[in-house]
């Protein structure tokens, strides 16, 4: 960020923490997301702070800063353990893009430390029960809500719902694939029967939960949420593809999925079952959507490149999901 | 043959074996993980480039047209208890066996 930006930076959040003196000491681009930049600031006075904004290429399912910054208030508010949201600005003309601040809060995310580690989060059986409590807390939000308005209109039927986007995701895209259409078919043919949407976090998984020795930090990464069934969070955060290679922690790579249930209080497992595998066909949708991103040019980048490849491996746990649910 | 060795998969595999050998560990590490990356694109184009031709069969066996195949499985004409399921699901498999084992062996139990 050039100088000019920091000093507009620095006039807007004097005005906004009504702070005259604050000063910016230190500014350091945090290693981010795909989509979003992370800048930790530190403040004069000892604040520590996390400034968000978006990358130049952004996906368009995904909220922008100032819904993620509701997003943020409204979990802050139902009890979950997130940094707490301090300042919006929407103006891009401060830096360049609109963006939000929050506090900083210590830990890790790195997905391939966490589900090695013995410790992180209070331990395997600790950490997941505490993670089952925090999307307990999640879908404690129910709609209508003013402040979530731009989530839409609440699905009738969260399942069904679900199949026709990811339906609608494949029709946009540039080959069929066929196997996804499998597994889709039999999510419709297999569909529990509708219950009522709740907010659901949407990329609830290992890599976006920051841990330190004690317990949860911080659930991150708020921009794919949505109204729908609560088990789609237990279904994509146990799905096999979020368990980084620690297949036999059923809870995200983590720990036993029977704490995650136990900290989440009441669980339909069957439901889970059908989540992850729509959890399995909608990580391959969008692994295709980001290796067309840099097959279209849109963004030349060899990570984007290698993540089309991670596709056949999900069809394959497809197919043998869909077997195994209809031999059973 | 008229094309000079050594092939694709052979400057692909031996290359590899450079990066991963003798170039990552003289690397600071903010740049190991660009060289795995690097690595994993060599080890996927080297299995792409010894792989035989199998797409010509698979698409005769779909009836030639992808796009039609999979509005039928969508529309349920290919569901269990149909004539064609069984030899849907075979296909299915069939082509990705084959599409794993340029992109990930790994989830065939190889590699």
């Amino acid at each position: 960020m050039d100088e000019a930006r920091r000093a507009r930076l620095t006039g807007w959040l004097r005005a906004a923490a009504g702070d005259p003196a604050l000063a910016v000491e230190a500014m350091a681009l945090l290693s981010g997301g795909a989509i979003q930049q992370n800048w930790a600031l530190d403040v004069s006075g000892g604040r520590a702070w996390v400034l968000r904004t978006d990358n130049a290429a952004t996906l368009a399912v995904s909220h922008g800063r100032a819904q993620e910054f509701s997003l943020l208030r409204a979990a802050f508010a139902a009890g979950v353990t997130v940094p707490e949201p301090l300042f919006l600005c929407e103006d891009s003309a401060v830096i360049g893009a609109p963006f939000f601040v929050m506090r900083r809060v210590g830990g890790t995310a790195a997905a391939h430390r966490v589900v090695r580690s013995e410790t992180l989060g209070g331990g395997r059986e600790a950490c997941v029960r505490a993670l089952g409590r925090e999307l307990a807390r999640i879908h404690t939000i129910t709609p209508p809500r003013a402040d979530l308005g731009f989530l839409g209109e609440p699905p009738a039927d969260p399942c069904r719902a679900f199949v026709a986007e990811q339906r609608a995701a494949l029709d946009r895209q540039r080959t069929p694939r066929p196997v996804l259409e499998w597994g889709l078919r039999h999510l419709e043919r297999t569909a529990p029967p509708p219950m009522p949407p709740v907010l659901v976090h949407n990329d609830f998984r290992t890599g976006n939960i920051m841990l330190d020795e004690r317990g949860v930090t911080a659930v991150l990464d708020w921009e794919f949420s949505v109204w729908s069934d609560p088990h789609a969070d237990l279904g994509w955060l146990c799905a096999k593809c979020w368990r980084f290679g620690s297949d036999a922690q059923e809870a995200g790579g983590i720990g036993p999925r029977a704490a995650l249930y136990e900290g989440y209080g009441t669980v339909e497992d069957a439901r889970v079952r059908w989540w992850e595998l729509g959890a399995h066909v909608r990580w391959a949708s969008i692994a295709v959507d980001q290796a067309e991103r840099h097959i279209s040019g849109a963004e030349r980048d060899l990570e984007l490149a290698l993540t089309g490849h991670m596709v056949p491996g999900l069809e394959w746990e497809i197919l043998r999901m869909v077997e195994a649910r209809d031999a059973a | 043959m008229l094309r000079e060795e050594p092939r694709a998969a052979d400057l692909l595999a031996t290359a590899r074996e450079v990066l991963l050998n003798e170039l990552l560990p003289a690397l600071p590490p903010d740049k190991a993980f660009a060289a795995r990356m690097v690595a994993s694109a060599m080890a996927i184009a080297a299995r792409d480039a010894a792989q035989g031709a199998w797409e010509a069969e698979a698409l005769a066996r779909m009836g030639g047209d992808p796009r039609a195949f999979a509005a039928a499985i969508r529309e349920g004409r290919l569901d269990p208890g149909t004539p064609d399921h069984a030899r849907t699901a075979a296909l299915l498999d069939d082509i990705t066996r084959a599409r794993c084992a340029v992109s990930a062996p790994r989830a065939l139990g190889k590699g």
